[in-house]
C-alpha cells in the first residue's frame, strides 16, 4: 500500500520518536481533504504509537530526513468502514504526500529541556506504566561515553533509586516505560548525577551518560476484576516480595496489606488450570502463613489465629502454620490448645528445636497454672475455714500473686522467620 | 437653567490650565451636564460638547457624564430625538476623552447594572469601549482582558435560552449580546494575527493570552448550557454562529490545536499568573469538554483539524472531555457528553478496540458513569440513549476487551437491570464464539466459567429479593438454557458441563427454595387483603407518600391485589423457565447416560 517518489538522508525513525511532517492528503477522486500546508504549520507525532492511521505508522517509519514519498493507503490501514465524518465517506482509499522534515528522541521531562531523550527499540506491552512507589523489576547496562560502568538486574521501589546509585532522571524514564519495553535514555548531567559525579562509577561531573534498559516486570495498582489470571498470579508474587521486604523493614503493618492484596486477589479466583491452580493455592498459603507472622508482631492474635487456620485449611500439616498457631494460643493464655499444636509439629517434624522448647514452656504453664489454681483454691477454703483476722492479710497475698502470674506470661518468640515459598 | 450653569462652568474653565482643574470644577461639570440631560437639553450639551474651545475640559471631565447619559438613553424612547443626541453625546466622549478614564468610566457602568438592563448596557457601551480601547498605548492587553472579563462576568449569571421559543424571544437580549461581544473582540483578534505574522516568535502574548481566557470562558458559559443542534425554522442559530465565532477565533490566534491536546499530553494552559491557573483549572475542564463537543460532533473548525489521527487515539484523547460532561446532570450538558462519546465511537470499526485501552483509568470511569446515567437520570430519552453507546462501547471492544468490560461491569454496576443486559450480551458472546470457527478463547472454556461464576448466581441466595432481580434472573436463566441446549456435553466446548454440579448448589437449588418462599409469602397476602376486604374499609394509612407536595391517594385493595398478582405471575414465569432448564439439562444427561 506504499509507493515512494523521493528521498535523501541516512536513517529512519524509531517508535515513540516525535516526527516532524508536512503532508497534503487526497481521496481517491483527487479531492483534497487536508494538508499541513494549508494550516502554514508542521505537524508532528509520536511515532508508533498507534496516534494515526496505521498506514502512517508504518510508513514514516520506512522514510528518512528530506524524503517526500507518496503512499496510497487501502481503508483497512485507514479510515475502514467507519470512515471520518465529516470529510471522509466509509471505505475510503487515501492518498497522501508526506515530506519528513525532522525527527528526534522522545523528551520525557516535563520541561521539554531535553534532558531525558529516549529511543525504544522494543515496544512493550499495554498501557500502564509504573508510578511513583512502584516495585519494579530491570535488567540496564549505563555507558559513560563508550565504557559500562553499571550493568545490573535490579528490583527496586520507584523513589528509593538514590539508595541503588540510579540517578534520578533514570527512575523518571522508568516511569515512562511499559512493561517488556527496551529503550535506550540519553540523560543530561542535571538529570544524571549532575556536578558531583559518581566516584563509586568513577563519573566526572557534568557527565552526560547512557543508559539501555529492560522493564521486565512491574506492580500494578489494579481491581481484581481488571487482572485476568495470569496477570493475578504474576503481580501476587511481586507483592510478596515486597511485603518480604517490609517485613524485614519491621514495617509489619505495610507487610500484611501486601499480603492481604493476595489473599483477596485469589481467594475466589476460579476456572484456573491445574498448573495455575498449584500456582495460586502455593502463594496464598504463602500470604496466609506471612499475614500470621504479621499479626503476632502486631500482638493481633485473633487475625493470627484466623490465618493459621486458613493456611492449615490448604495445608494442614504445614510446619509454619501449626506452630504459628501454637504463639498465637500461647499468647493468649490458651495453653493445653497451644500444647496441641506444639506436641502436633514434634510429631510431623521432629527435628524442630522450636517447638520442643515452646512444648516445654506449654508444659510449664500448664503446672504453673494448676499449682496457682491449686493454691487459690486452697487459701479460699483455709479463709472461709479461718475467717477472722487473717483475711485481711491473705487476700493481699492472692493479690501479689495474680500479678506475679501476670508478668510470667510470655510474649511471642522473636523470630525473623518469613515464608520464602515459592 | 440647566444649560446656563453648564455655560457657566464652561466659561469658568475655559481660561484655566488644565492643571487647575480643581475638584470642585469636576463637580460642577458633572452636575451641570447631568442636569441638562434630564431636563432634555441634550441637544445643547452636544454642541457644547462639540465645540472646539471645550476640548481640553472634556477631554478631562467628560468622562463623568457616562452615567448620567446611559440612564437618559434608556429613558427616551427608540424614535426620540433626544435620545439620538444622546448617542451621538456618547460618540464624541469616546473620541474626546482621556482613553484611560473613559474606559475605567464604561467599566464602572457595566459593572453597575445588572438583571434585565446588562445585555442592553453592553451592547449600548461595547462601541466606545472598543473606541477607547483601540486608543490606549500602555496596558492595551491587560484593560482588553478586563472588560473581557468584567463583560461575560456580568453575563454569567443570566439564564441561557435553550429551547426553540426561547431562543426566538430572546427576553434578555443574551444572544444578540454575545455576538455583539464577539464583533467587539474582533480587532484586537486582528492585531494579535498580524504581531504572530511579523515575527515567528509571538512577542504580544498578554494580548493573546487575554483573547484565549476569553474563548475558555465563553466555552464554559453560554456555551456549555446551550442549545446547538440545528433548529428548524431558525435561519441564524444565534448560539451556533457564537461558537463558530469562538472556534475562529481560537484558530487565529493559533491556539485550537494545542487546546485539543492540552489534557492528553497532561499539561495545563499555560497562564502566567499562578493562582490562576489553580482555580481555572476545573473550568478549564469544562471548557475543553465543550470545545471537543464542538469540533467532533458539530463540526466547527473541523476543516483545520488535521485529518490523520486514528480513531482509537481520538477515542482515548476526547476520554477525560466525556467523563466531565457525564459527571454533570443538567440536560445540556448530559446531551453533549453523549452526543460526543457517540460520534467518537462511530468512528471505530466493530472489535478494533485494543483491551489494553481498559488499563486507562477514564475507559473504566466512563462505562460506569454512563450506567449512572441510564439508572438515575430522569430524563427518558438520555437513559435511552446512554443504553445504546454503552452497547455501541462493548461492541467495539476485541474478545478480550468485552471479557474485562463484563467482569467490571457485572462486579460494580449494582443495578439487576444492568446486569441482565450484560448477562445477556454474555450469551450473545457465547453464541458468535460458539458458531464462528474463530479461536475465541474467551468465551468458552475456563474463562468463561470464571465469567458464569459471577453471572449465574443469586446475590443474597435463597433470600434475594426476587422480584427486584428479576431481569437479572431471567437473563441467567436464559443464558443457561442456551448454553446447555447447544453445548453438547460430550464436546463441553463452554465448560458448563463441568460447572453443573456447583451451579445447581449456588443458583438452581436457591431459586428453587426463593421461588416457593416469595409464592408463599404473596399467596399469603393475597389472602389477607381478600379476608380484609370483607371487613372494615378504613383508611388508616400507616405511611402516605407525597409527590411534587400532592398526596398520593393510597393505593385501593383493588390496585394492592393487582400488584401482588402480577408479583406472582412474575415468579410463575421464572419458574417456568428453571424447569426447562432443569428438563433439558436431565435429558442431556440422559443421553450421555445412555450410550
Amino acid at each position: 500500500q506504499v509507493v515512494k517518489r523521493e528521498g535523501s538522508g541516512t536513517e529512519s525513525p524509531m517508535i515513540g520518536d516525535k516526527v516532524t511532517v508536512h503532508y497534503t492528503g487526497w481521496l481517491l477522486d483527487g479531492t483534497k481533504f487536508d494538508s499541513s500546508l494549508d494550516r502554514r504549520d508542521k505537524f508532528s507525532f509520536d511515532l508508533g504509537k498507534g496516534e494515526v492511521i496505521k498506514a502512517w505508522d508504518i510508513a514514516v517509519a520506512t522514510m528518512k530526513v528530506g524524503e517526500i514519498c507518496r503512499i496510497t493507503c487501502k481503508p483497512e490501514y485507514a479510515y475502514g468502514s467507519a470512515g471520518s465524518p465529516p470529510k471522509i465517506p466509509p471505505n475510503a482509499t487515501l492518498i497522501f504526500e508526506v515530506k519528513l522534515f525532522e525527527f528526534k528522541g522522545e523528551d520525557l521531562t516535563d520541561d521539554e529541556d531535553g534532558g531525558i531523550i529516549r529511543r525504544i527499540h522494543k515496544k512493550g506491552e499495554g498501557y500502564s506504566k509504573p508510578n511513583e512507589g512502584a516495585l519494579v523489576e530491570i535488567q540496564f547496562e549505563g555507558r559513560y561515553g563508550d565504557r559500562v560502568f553499571d550493568r545490573r538486574e535490579l528490583q527496586f521501589e520507584i523513589g528509593e533509586g538514590d539508595n541503588y546509585d540510579l540517578p534520578h532522571g533514570l527512575e523518571k524514564a522508568i516511569q515512562k516505560m511499559e512493561k517488556s519495553e527496551e529503550s535506550v535514555f540519553y540523560l543530561k548531567p542535571n538529570y544524571g548525577f549532575g556536578s558531583a559525579g559518581k566516584e563509586k562509577f568513577q563519573i566526572p561531573p557534568d557527565a552526560e551518560l547512557q543508559y539501555e534498559v529492560k522493564l521486565k516486570s512491574f506492580e500494578k495498582a489494579k481491581e481484581s476484576w481488571e487482572m485476568n489470571t495470569d496477570e493475578k498470579l504474576e503481580q501476587s508474587c511481586i507483592v510478596k516480595e515486597r511485603g518480604t521486604q517490609y517485613f524485614k523493614e519491621g514495617k509489619y503493618k505495610r507487610a500484611a496489606l501486601q499480603y492481604k492484596k493476595i489473599v483477596s486477589w485469589l481467594e475466589h479466583e476460579s476456572g484456573l488450570s491445574e498448573e495455575e491452580d498449584t500456582k495460586a493455592k502455593s502463594l496464598r498459603l504463602a500470604a496466609h502463613l506471612n499475614l500470621a507472622m504479621c499479626h503476632l508482631k502486631l500482638k493481633e492474635y485473633s487475625q493470627a489465629l484466623e490465618n493459621c487456620n486458613k493456611a492449615l485449611e490448604l495445608d494442614s500439616n504445614n510446619e509454619k502454620g501449626l506452630f504459628r498457631r501454637g504463639e498465637a494460643h500461647l499468647a493468649v493464655n490458651d495453653f493445653e490448645l497451644a500444647r496441641g499444636d506444639f506436641q502436633k509439629v514434634i510429631q510431623l517434624y521432629p527435628s524442630n528445636k522450636a517447638a520442643k522448647v515452646q512444648l516445654v514452656t506449654c508444659q510449664q504453664k500448664i503446672r504453673e497454672q494448676h499449682e496457682k489454681e491449686k493454691k487459690m483454691y486452697a487459701n479460699m477454703f483455709q479463709r472461709l475455714a479461718d475467717k477472722d483476722v487473717k483475711s485481711a492479710a491473705t487476700l493481699q497475698t492472692s493479690h501479689t500473686e495474680d500479678a506475679e502470674m501476670k508478668d510470667e506470661q510470655n510474649g511471642v518468640e522473636e523470630k525473623a522467620e518469613v515464608d520464602a515459598e515459592a | 437653567m440647566a444649560v446656563d450653569e453648564l455655560q457657566a462652568i464652561i466659561q469658568r474653565c475655559q481660561i484655566l490650565e488644565e492643571a487647575d482643574f480643581k475638584g470642585e470644577d469636576f463637580n460642577l461639570f458633572q452636575v451641570a451636564g447631568q442636569k441638562c440631560l434630564e431636563d432634555g437639553y441634550a441637544a445643547q450639551l452636544l454642541e457644547v460638547i462639540k465645540n472646539e474651545k471645550n476640548k481640553v475640559i472634556v477631554k478631562n471631565m467628560g468622562w463623568n457624564l457616562i452615567s448620567p447619559l446611559v440612564r437618559c438613553i434608556f429613558m427616551y424612547k427608540q424614535e426620540d430625538d433626544k435620545r439620538e443626541h444622546c448617542l451621538k453625546i456618547l460618540d464624541q466622549l469616546a473620541q474626546l476623552c482621556n482613553p484611560k478614564e473613559l474606559f475605567l468610566g464604561l467599566l464602572e457602568q457595566i459593572e453597575q447594572t445588572s438583571g434585565e438592563q446588562v445585555c442592553q448596557t453592553v451592547m449600548l457601551l461595547l462601541q466606545p469601549l472598543q473606541t477607547v480601547l483601540l486608543k490606549l498605548q500602555n496596558k492595551k492587553a491587560y484593560s482588553v482582558g478586563l472588560s473581557l472579563a468584567m463583560i461575560m462576568n456580568q453575563l454569567t449569571p443570566l439564564p441561557v435560552p435553550y429551547t426553540k421559543q426561547q431562543i426566538q424571544e430572546d427576553k434578555l437580549g443574551l444572544c444578540q449580546c454575545c455576538n455583539a461581544v464577539v464583533d467587539f473582540a474582533k480587532p484586537f483578534v486582528n492585531e494579535v494575527v498580524k504581531n504572530m505574522e511579523k515575527s515567528s516568535e509571538c512577542n504580544d502574548m498578554e494580548l493573546k493570552e487575554e483573547l484565549l481566557k476569553f474563548c475558555m470562558k465563553s466555552l464554559n458559559y453560554p456555551l456549555l448550557t446551550a442549545q446547538l443542534e440545528q433548529l428548524e425554522g431558525i435561519e441564524e442559530h444565534p448560539f451556533r454562529h457564537f461558537a463558530t465565532e469562538i472556534v475562529d477565533i481560537l484558530w487565529d490566534i493559533g491556539e485550537l490545536i494545542p487546546l485539543m491536546f492540552l489534557h492528553h499530553k497532561g499539561k495545563s494552559p499555560h497562564w502566567q499568573n499562578q493562582e490562576f491557573a489553580d482555580i481555572e483549572r476545573k473550568n478549564s475542564a469544562d471548557s475543553l469538554a465543550c470545545l471537543s463537543y464542538l469540533i467532533f460532533v458539530q463540526n466547527f473548525g473541523i476543516d483545520c483539524f488535521p485529518m490523520v489521527f486514528s480513531p482509537s487515539y481520538l477515542l482515548q484523547c476526547n476520554m477525560t472531555h466525556i467523563e466531565v460532561l457525564l459527571k454533570r446532570t443538567e440536560e445540556s450538558t448530559l446531551s453533549k457528553g453523549l452526543d460526543l462519546f457517540e460520534s467518537c465511537l462511530l468512528r471505530m470499526e466493530d472489535n478494533s478496540l485494543l483491551h489494553q485501552y481498559l488499563e486507562f483509568r477514564d475507559f473504566i470511569d466512563v462505562p460506569q458513569d454512563l450506567v449512572k446515567v441510564m439508572t438515575l437520570c430522569p430524563i427518558e430519552h438520555l437513559r435511552k440513549k446512554s443504553l445504546n453507546i454503552l452497547q455501541l462501547f462493548i461492541d467495539k471492544f476485541d474478545a478480550e476487551g468485552k471479557y474485562t468490560l463484563f467482569r467490571c461491569l457485572l462486579k460494580t454496576s449494582n443495578h439487576a437491570g444492568v446486569e441482565g443486559y450484560i448477562i445477556k450480551n454474555i450469551k450473545d458472546q457465547v453464541h458468535l464464539s460458539l458458531t464462528k470457527a474463530c479461536d475465541n478463547i474467551w468465551f468458552k472454556g475456563h474463562h468463561l466459567i470464571s465469567l458464569l461464576d459471577l453471572a449465574l448466581l443469586l446475590p443474597e441466595g435463597a433470600e434475594t429479593d426476587l422480584l427486584q432481580n428479576s431481569d437479572r434472573i431471567m437473563a441467567s436463566l436464559n443464558l443457561l438454557r442456551y448454553l446447555v441446549i447447544k453445548d453438547c456435553e460430550s464436546d463441553n466446548q463452554t465448560g458448563v458441563w463441568t460447572m453443573l454440579a456447583k451451579i445447581e448448589q449456588n443458583f438452581l437449588k436457591p431459586l428453587h427454595v426463593g421461588l416457593n418462599m416469595s409464592k408463599a409469602h404473596y399467596e399469603a397476602e393475597i389472602k389477607n387483603k381478600k379476608e380484609n376486604r370483607r371487613e372494615a374499609h378504613s383508611s388508616n394509612t400507616v405511611c402516605s407518600v407525597t409527590v411534587s407536595g400532592e398526596k398520593m391517594p393510597a393505593m385501593t385493595t383493588e390496585m394492592q391485589l393487582q400488584v401482588l398478582h402480577s408479583a406472582l405471575f412474575t415468579f410463575d414465569l421464572i419458574e417456568s423457565v428453571l424447569a426447562r432448564v432443569e428438563e433439558l439439562i436431565e435429558v442431556k444427561i440422559k443421553a450421555v447416560m445412555d450410550e
